[in-house]
């Protein structure tokens, strides 16, 4: 397999940035539009993100409302909060512990996808739960954000260049070159 | 480039390495961020082909056959791997539909397909075409690859009806549930093999300065 070029991609961090940040913004609707409408036997309910995990809680589903927590609230927000502390950190020729910076953008990059979690689960029962009037689950506005910021935080995780954490505070012409 | 050998380039941290052997169980690190590499198969070297054709024989069965039946007051409700798509299709949601449509069964079903058209030429004796193209698409297709995202979406999904109505689960959702591990085990078995150019064989030492 050819060797990557010893440069590094220019730009990546800002455009890492800006994707991390167009997720941020759109992690506010997601959080604050409802996610998903239930209908059983007449009476009608509506969900955010935050409202169904309580609600999955009521009903002593702890197991389940602790995994849905983890996927939906507390890893994209971890995500964005460890892209932030690695795009600080390799700002300018700051001294770094490299080795660390390292483990946590391999840990993001793990734990990403796990967030989509919401967005299989809202569509699954949307089209399972159809049982004429009395019975049914409609996805809601706030399901089509959180996908947006998912995506894009993964997309800023991918253009994250991680070689940036090794050669920043090198000298460009210090890249390993074979003899 | 003097060297004969093809280089090992660490894909965290750029640093390349010289592949040497690498026996069954043995791990690769790079020395300088300390990634691992590459790893010999415990398995073997077909363990990667193995994987992948079995995950393509599962495919079938899990697009086809029901993963649930969900019944309320006589009626029933059949749900598939593409429930979810119509799901949010039906409710206006057409792109999202899509994305979910390919994370969850056609980015899956093309990485099964691509890592075959890799392994299997290789099996055979004979290069494989595009092979250069064909890995960097595999490692583009494995990033959002989520079947096993929707295993799980499933799972809560049963767990949240639970006491809402009656639930079967059907034989799709296994061999979903099958296909998921056997996409997983491929690609790790080719990501840490292809990391050099003789797959398995190769045991990274620093590169000479």
């Amino acid at each position: 397999m050819k060797p990557r070029p010893p440069s590094l991609r220019s730009g990546a961090s800002a455009n890492a940035g800006a994707l991390a940040a167009a997720a941020a913004a759109m992690l506010v609707p997601a959080n604050l539009l409802p996610v998903l409408n239930t209908q059983v036997s007449g009476v009608s309910r509506t969900d955010t993100i935050f409202t169904g995990i309580v609600e999955l809680w009521r009903q002593g589903l702890w197991a389940i409302a602790l995994v849905v927590f983890l996927a939906s609230m507390l890893i994209p927000v971890l995500k964005l909060a460890g892209l932030a502390w690695l795009l600080l950190a390799t700002r300018g020729r700051a001294r770094h512990d490299a080795r660390r910076l390292t483990q946590i953008y391999l840990a993001l990059d793990f734990i990403g996808r796990w967030s989509m979690l919401d967005v299989f689960l809202v569509g699954f029962l949307a089209g399972l739960v159809r049982f004429g009037a009395l019975t049914t689950v409609e996805p809601r506005s706030g399901i089509a954000a959180f996908a947006i910021a998912v995506v894009l935080t993964i997309l800023a995780t991918k253009m994250f260049d991680p070689r940036v954490l090794w050669d920043a505070p090198a000298p460009p012409d210090a890249a390993a070159s074979p003899s | 480039m003097a060297s004969a050998d093809p280089l090992l380039t660490c894909r965290i941290c750029g640093h390349e390495h010289r592949p040497v052997p690498l026996g069954p169980g043995e791990r690769a690190h790079c020395v300088r961020c300390d990634t691992v590499l590459a790893h010999g198969s415990r398995l073997g070297p077909d363990a990667g082909l193995a994987f992948t054709l079995t995950g393509l024989l599962l495919a079938a069965p899990a697009a086809v056959l029901p993963f649930i039946t969900a019944g309320k007051l006589g009626e029933k409700q059949t749900g598939r791997v593409f429930t979810g798509v119509e799901g949010l299709w039906h409710n206006g949601m057409h792109l999202l539909a899509v994305w979910v449509l390919l994370c969850g069964a056609i980015v899956p079903a093309a990485l099964l397909t691509v890592l075959a058209g890799l392994l299997l030429p290789a099996r055979l004796g004979r290069p494989p075409l595009q092979g250069r193209l064909l890995a960097r698409a595999a490692r583009a297709l494995s990033d959002w690859a989520m079947p096993e995202v929707q295993v799980l979406a499933v799972l809560v999904a049963l767990m949240k009806l639970g006491n809402l109505v009656d639930l079967t689960i059907g034989p799709g959702f296994w061999c979903y549930c099958a296909m998921t591990l056997a996409c997983l085990l491929a690609w790790r078995s080719f990501e840490f093999q292809a990391a050099v150019e003789n797959p398995a064989r190769a045991r990274p030492e620093p590169a000479q300065p």
